[in-house]
């Protein structure tokens, strides 16, 4: 029996699908893909809310050194990752408080002290570049079952951490200063928080690569900030906006046979650049001819310092 | 057992001096106003009497405690309220989730909302007038109803003592005279009340008045601290006191 020629072009296609969904190769990295996006989706709302953006870049490239070392010494290299991204994200961070000095120095110099460290281990590795390759801007197709198995217990157990620690999370995040004269213990709560993110860095960085880490953790969750009037509701959107950017980036990297961690930087930054003309937050100020550039300024600096742009009282004088 | 005795607090920061030789004592709940220009120390004579900065030397006795040894035991019967425009008003939540937020510290890691938690926010809501707005978002309000919402955080957590870091700067005269209203309903309930100004009209109020700047300039009752001279010699202006500040906004 002749099957129809219309018929025929659609049943290919099905086939096609069927066929590449059944990879697993495919279905690894799919899976793989959507693990980190929620896992850097999630906290990254938490990273992107407390201004730790930098810190999450720096921390990436803690994990990368990690990594490569762990291929050096001959350990498992999310171990490795897992390790030194810990032991850097705690350093920075009770630098940054006993320290005193200003935070966006001392963060811009650890960033340069861990790509230098993940450096000077790269070139280390003479033999093995095309690993130190594969964490640098990632290798999705490459992740391996047990590497599957590690992602997913990182992210699970996270998840869970993040449930427990959510209203104090919510707290520290909406007023540090308050949430300490109650009686809540910051220091420790923060603490956490920076934990969580050295191991979303950590499931980032065999995805997406450690360059484009940091891309995850803030570019989804400032989008959903944008549209945002509640905590949950901008995890759920920076976590749907993250699935669907890197599935997307996925087909379109695997047809345009080009790097999938670029693909998926490109969309999420558009994605990013687009809720900041189309944000529902400003739309009723009057303010909106600020350059966006000093928006996104304003929000890197706003937890420590707010410069209410269109406050209440000044409405309030000028009527 | 008094409320509040501070006696010789010197607080320093690495390049000045913040308090200096402070004494002053609250024997039962009342509203106390501590006034003086920007810079006096107000704000860290608030933080040194829960406990967070350390002073170089003298006493707290806070509520029969010691803040220095039981910070953590202090800070959970004090409702507080920051200088409001240190939070940033662009932050996704709602008017419930600050609310709740004053029953955070009194439960464990990982324990949800119970039942009580949530209805005594919703108490403190309605104390400050704001009950309508539980489901609105934080950045929808007014300053004086953000200011609101913040007094109401700290009731919710039932507290023995109450500080207030500038609760009426840019707020206007309706949530004025109800920030007003729900201080002394407490303080008549038997909690104690420090209110934090830079500008000395909330003083006119108050049962207690403590004129700072770094030292303690005076301490009493408002008869005994409002006179012009003084003021005007810790100002270095003359400042007229009794009038509503009309503005509504009271920023020097
Ligand atoms: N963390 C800090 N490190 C160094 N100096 C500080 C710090 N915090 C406050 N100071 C200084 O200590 C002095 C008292 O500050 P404080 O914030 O207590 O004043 P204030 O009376 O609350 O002022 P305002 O009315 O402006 O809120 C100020 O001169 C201030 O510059
Ligand atoms: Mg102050």
């Amino acid at each position: 029996m002749e099957c129809p020629l219309f018929l025929g072009y659609p049943i290919y296609l099905v086939m096609i699908m069927f066929e590449f969904f059944s990879s697993p190769l495919i279905l690894r990295a799919l899976l793989a893909l959507v693990i980190s996006s929620i896992m850097t989706a999630v906290i990254g709302t938490f990273t992107v809310l407390r201004g730790l953006s930098t810190m999450g870049a720096a921390i990436a490239h803690a994990s990368l050194a990690g990594a490569v070392l762990g291929v050096i010494i001959g350990i498992e290299p999310v171990l490795g990752a897992f390790l030194l991204s810990i032991v850097f994200a705690l350093a920075t961070a009770y630098v940054g408080e006993e320290g005193g000095g200003r935070m966006d120095i001392l963060l811009g110099v650890s960033f340069g002290f861990s790509t230098s460290i993940a450096i000077l281990f790269i070139s280390m590795l003479s033999a093995y570049t095309v690993a130190a390759w594969s964490f640098l801007i990632g290798d999705v197709l490459g992740v391996t079952e047990g590497e599957l198995a590690i992602l997913f217990a990182f992210t699970v157990a996270s998840i869970c951490l993040v449930i427990v620690f959510y209203k104090e999370f919510k707290f520290i995040t909406f007023d540090e200063e308050g949430a300490e004269a109650m009686g809540l213990r910051v220091r420790f709560i923060h603490y956490f928080m920076i934990l969580l993110i050295a191991i979303a860095t950590v499931v980032a960085l065999r995805v997406v690569g450690s360059i484009l880490t940091v891309v995850m953790l803030v570019a989804p969750a400032a989008a959903a900030y944008e549209f945002s009037h509640s905590l949950e509701r901008m995890i759920i959107l920076s976590v749907l906006i993250a699935v669907i950017s890197s599935l997307s980036g996925f087909f379109i990297s695997i047809r345009a046979n080009v790097a999938t961690s670029a693909v998926i930087g490109v969309i999420t930054s558009i994605t990013f650049l687009l809720s900041l003309i189309l944000s529902t937050k400003r739309r009723k100020c009057a303010c909106r001819l600020v350059s966006p550039v000093r928006l996104v300024k304003e929000k890197q600096t706003a937890f420590k310092k707010h410069v209410p742009r269109c406050s209440q009282a000044t409405l309030e004088k000028k009527t | 057992m008094v409320v509040l005795k501070i006696s010789n607090l010197t607080v320093a920061y690495p390049e000045r001096i913040a308090l200096q030789n402070v004494s002053f004592e609250m024997k039962n709940p009342a509203l106390l106003a501590v006034i003086g220009p920007n810079g006096a120390g107000k704000t860290t004579l608030l933080k040194t009497m829960l406990g967070l900065i350390k002073p170089i030397s003298g006493t707290v006795e806070i509520l029969g405690m010691n803040p220095f040894k039981e910070g953590a035991k202090v800070r959970r019967i004090i409702g507080y309220v920051p200088q409001r425009e240190r939070i940033d008003p662009t932050m996704p939540v709602l008017v419930k989730d600050v609310v709740l937020m004053g029953r955070t510290p009194k439960l464990p890691l990982g324990a949800w909302f119970r039942t009580i938690d949530l209805e005594a926010a919703k108490e403190a809501l309605s104390l400050v007038g704001m009950e309508n707005y539980w489901d609105e978002p934080y950045i929808h309000l007014s300053g004086g109803q953000q200011q609101r919402v913040l007094i109401a955080r700290a009731l919710a957590s039932n507290p023995k003592l109450l500080l207030l870091d500038e609760p009426f700067a840019g707020v206007d005269l309706t949530s004025r005279s109800l920030i007003l209203d729900v201080i002394r309903h407490k303080v008549k309930e038997g909690v104690g009340a420090i209110v934090v100004s830079h500008n000395p009209e909330p003083a006119s109020i108050a049962d207690l008045v403590l004129l700072l700047n770094v030292e303690v300039m005076a301490f009493g009752s408002k008869d005994d601290v409002l006179k012009p001279e003084l003021i005007q010699s810790v100002y270095g202006m003359p400042v007229i006191l009794g009038l509503p500040n009309l503005s509504g906004d009271d920023h020097v």
